[in-house]
């Protein structure tokens, strides 16, 4: 994985006493990010590019055991970003 | 052909399972025609960018009064869109909207508000009329993704398409690959089907974070870049789309929003949206970001949404439904701990996408004729990555008008498949797979970040020559290095072929951008050299297409369709078809 080291947050917690290991997040992932071995009843599915996260919820509405969590990383939730700075340089 | 490729020969090939892709499959299959579908997801019915739902769905209905007649609502097109749009297909696009929403409930899609009996119909984004239902259409995707399945598609999920087979401007196919088991496949078909959605992780937003993207993140234009590759004629592709998201989140919303009657205020707590549009928040979307855009480079920032005059039944509703768009929503703000009964809601501008400008039926992408044909033959596209889009439902009908377009085609074309080229296709997949033992290559974020970089600098929201210029040296400096890409694993090749998509969208863009001397449609695309609207010279298309080095730009006056560039006989008949 060449994932950045900044990119480290994890953006989905799965509770692994909940989980119930049936594959569904990995199979809805829009991202192709959650990785589970078909039918191994005993590993947890992986976030494996967690960097590549829309955030869209899709793996935690469908969870059968409501084992997922959503974590907004810091600078979604408290950002500083100065907007002006997204609007552009002019050449002159 | 062998040599490790599953081959599948077929009549109908679709690249993009979403909504227009879906809807296009539907008329092929009820002519007992055999559709492969390649879908990146592994779901048919969840992939796409409605995957998690959607809550409103633009429509004539017929329903009685004049403003619900096609007819009204296509005299107000040319306004809603700055003159640029091509009116032939959006004419038809519009008269087929109340057929296909039939098509669309009796597949079980139920847009009825259950609090009324009846259809909730909203104004929003400076429409001529309440064309807008608003529905809960969680299951919207699912019902129409188990229609195709009733109708016995064959869908290759996980599978990428990488590359057209084109034989004398001629679609035959497509080559693609499964990102989880490495396969490769040579599809054969006699129609192709481009619907892969528009184009996105282009430019940076206020998180900064690539994938936390307004629109779905893995559409990145695969579909504009395929048909660029196989020759086939793009518009529209100077005009970024961007919108008003919490800032933070670039997530959908602003809709809902702005048709409960929330107000825009700046930092000094003035609601400023009338000194840009007499219609206030209710302008246009494009008219909405322009504002907010202008408020902030003077120095207005920060700015907020407020909607705290609501009355609390609205509120109640609107934080019932506040997970329909985005279900993640509610839990943005609970993180956040913010409560927009007391709170403002600081807003950002999000990061551009090219898609259709923020207007409705101006769709930036593959120029399309009333059968929803490329000026390739056989070559169909619909949805976000063609010339006519307006959401699910400008998906809908217009990949419904291409699906039908493509089951005449397949009949009227007695042509036999043409032989793969084993060569050609075996080099498309050895440079592909190279990307896998290269540990000292490029890795595609690094290729993506830039891109992202040089649009936002330069191709973004003010523009003149010199920066254009800039931007396209860099573009096509980064386009040198492509060779050196490097993936880890499978996932990551898939990325490289994305990272590509949007490069190569850029530069497009880029130069079209450069080519539209003048202003139009606000900061969808301002120019600061040319601040003004000229109709008199720029009430044109911008065409790209493939040139000997590089796009080649030419334009067409907006009084005739995009076809007129195509250089195929008309079909008799033709020339009346919804004009
Ligand atoms: C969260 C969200 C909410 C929205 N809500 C609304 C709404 O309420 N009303 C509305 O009108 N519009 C809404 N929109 C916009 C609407 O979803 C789009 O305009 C519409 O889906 C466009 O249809 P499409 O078929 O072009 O794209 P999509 O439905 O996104 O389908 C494109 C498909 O192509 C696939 N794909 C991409 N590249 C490739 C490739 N190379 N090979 C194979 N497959 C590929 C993708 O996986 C995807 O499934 C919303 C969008 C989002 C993201
Ligand atoms: S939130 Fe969406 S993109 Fe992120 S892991 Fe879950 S399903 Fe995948
Ligand atoms: S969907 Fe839930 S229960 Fe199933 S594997 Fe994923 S986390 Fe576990």
């Amino acid at each position: 994985m060449s994932a950045p080291e900044s990119a480290t947050h994890n953006p989905i917690d799965i509770d692994p006493g909940k989980c119930v290991r049936c594959d569904f997040c990995d199979w809805i992932c829009p991202g192709d990010l959650i990785y589970h071995e078909d039918g191994n009843k005993e590993k947890l599915p992986v976030v494996m590019y967690p960097d590549e996260c829309w955030y869209c919820g899709l793996c935690q509405s469908i969870c059968p055991a409501d084992a997922i969590t959503i974590i907004f990383p810091e600078e979604m939730i408290h950002n500083k970003t100065d907007v002006v700075s997204l609007l552009g340089k002019v050449v002159k | 052909m062998s040599d490790g490729w599953n081959e599948i020969d077929t009549d109908l090939l679709v690249i993009g399972g979403g909504v227009a892709g879906s809807l296009a499959a539907i008329p092929a299959l009820e002519a007992g025609l055999k559709v492969v579908i390649c879908e990146k997801g592994r779901l048919l019915d969840h992939c796409g960018s409605v995957g998690c739902g959607v809550d409103h769905y633009l429509t004539v209905m017929d329903s009685g009064p004049e403003w619900d007649t096609p007819e009204f609502l296509i005299k107000h097109v040319p306004g809603l869109t700055d003159g640029i749009v091509d009116m032939a297909v959006t004419s038809k696009v519009i008269h087929q909207m109340p057929r296909i929403l039939k098509k669309i409930e009796s597949f079980g899609v139920d847009f009825k508000d259950p609090r009324i009996g009846d259809y909730y119909r909203l104004r929003s984004f400076g429409l001529p009329g309440t064309y807008h239902i608003n529905f809960d259409g969680t299951d919207f995707k699912k019902l129409i993704g188990q229609q195709v399945r009733r109708g016995r598609a064959t869908v290759l999920m996980r599978t990428m398409g990488v590359q057209l087979l084109i034989d004398d401007n001629r679609a035959y196919g497509a080559l693609a690959f499964n990102f989880r088991t490495g396969e490769w496949f040579a599809i054969r078909a006699k129609a192709v089907m481009l619907a892969a959605g528009e184009v996105n992780r282009l430019s940076k937003n206020a998180s900064g974070l690539a994938f936390d993207s307004w629109h779905f993140p893995y559409n990145t234009g695969d579909a504009h870049a395929m048909g660029y590759r196989a020759g086939a004629k793009l518009a529209n592709m100077e005009f970024i789309e961007s919108t008003l998201t919490p800032k933070g989140f670039s997530a959908q919303g602003l809709n809902a929003l702005v048709s409960l009657g929330a107000y825009f205020v700046n930092k000094s707590g003035e609601r400023f949206m009338f000194k840009y549009d007499e219609k206030g928040e209710n302008a246009r979307r494009a008219v909405l970001a322009d504002a907010v855009v202008n408020e902030f480079l003077l120095g207005n920032g920060p700015i907020y949404v407020d909607l705290r005059h609501l009355p609390e039944d609205e509120l109640d509703h609107m934080e019932a439904t506040l997970q329909v768009d985005r279900y993640t929503m509610p839990a943005f703000y609970d993180q956040k701990k913010l409560n927009f009964r007391e709170d403002l809601v600081e807003i950002s501008v999000s990061e551009f996408s090219i898609r259709r400008s923020g207007v409705y039926f101006r769709g930036s992408g593959l120029a399309v004729d009333t059968n929803g044909e490329t000026s390739v033959e056989g070559l169909f596209a619909a949805g976000d990555c063609a010339t006519v889009s307006g959401g699910i439902a400008g998906a809908a009908v217009l990949g419904h008008i291409a699906g039908e377009g493509a089951v005449k085609r397949i009949h009227t074309s007695p042509r036999s498949l043409p032989e793969i080229d084993r060569e050609a296709a075996g080099a498309i997949r050895a440079e592909a797979m190279g990307c896998l033992g290269r540990p000292d290559g490029m890795p595609w974020r690094e290729l993506e970040d830039q891109t992202r970089q040089t649009v936002t600098d330069y191709v973004g929201v003010r523009r003149n020559d010199k920066g254009l210029r800039l931007a396209l040296a860099t573009l096509h400096a980064l386009a040198e290095k492509e060779p050196t890409l490097q993936a880890d694993d499978l996932h990551g090749l898939m990325r490289v072929y994305e990272s590509k998509s949007i490069r190569l969208c850029a530069e497009l863009m880029a130069t079209t951008s450069l080519t539209r001397k003048e202003t139009r449609t606000r900061s969808a695309h301002r120019r600061l050299d040319y601040p003004e609207t000229d109709d008199r010279n720029w009430r044109k298309f911008i065409i790209v297409e493939r040139g000997a080095d590089g796009p080649a730009v030419s334009t067409l006056t907006t009084d005739r369709p995009l076809a007129d560039a195509f250089g195929r006989a008309p079909e008799r008949g033709e020339a009346d078809v919804g004009t």
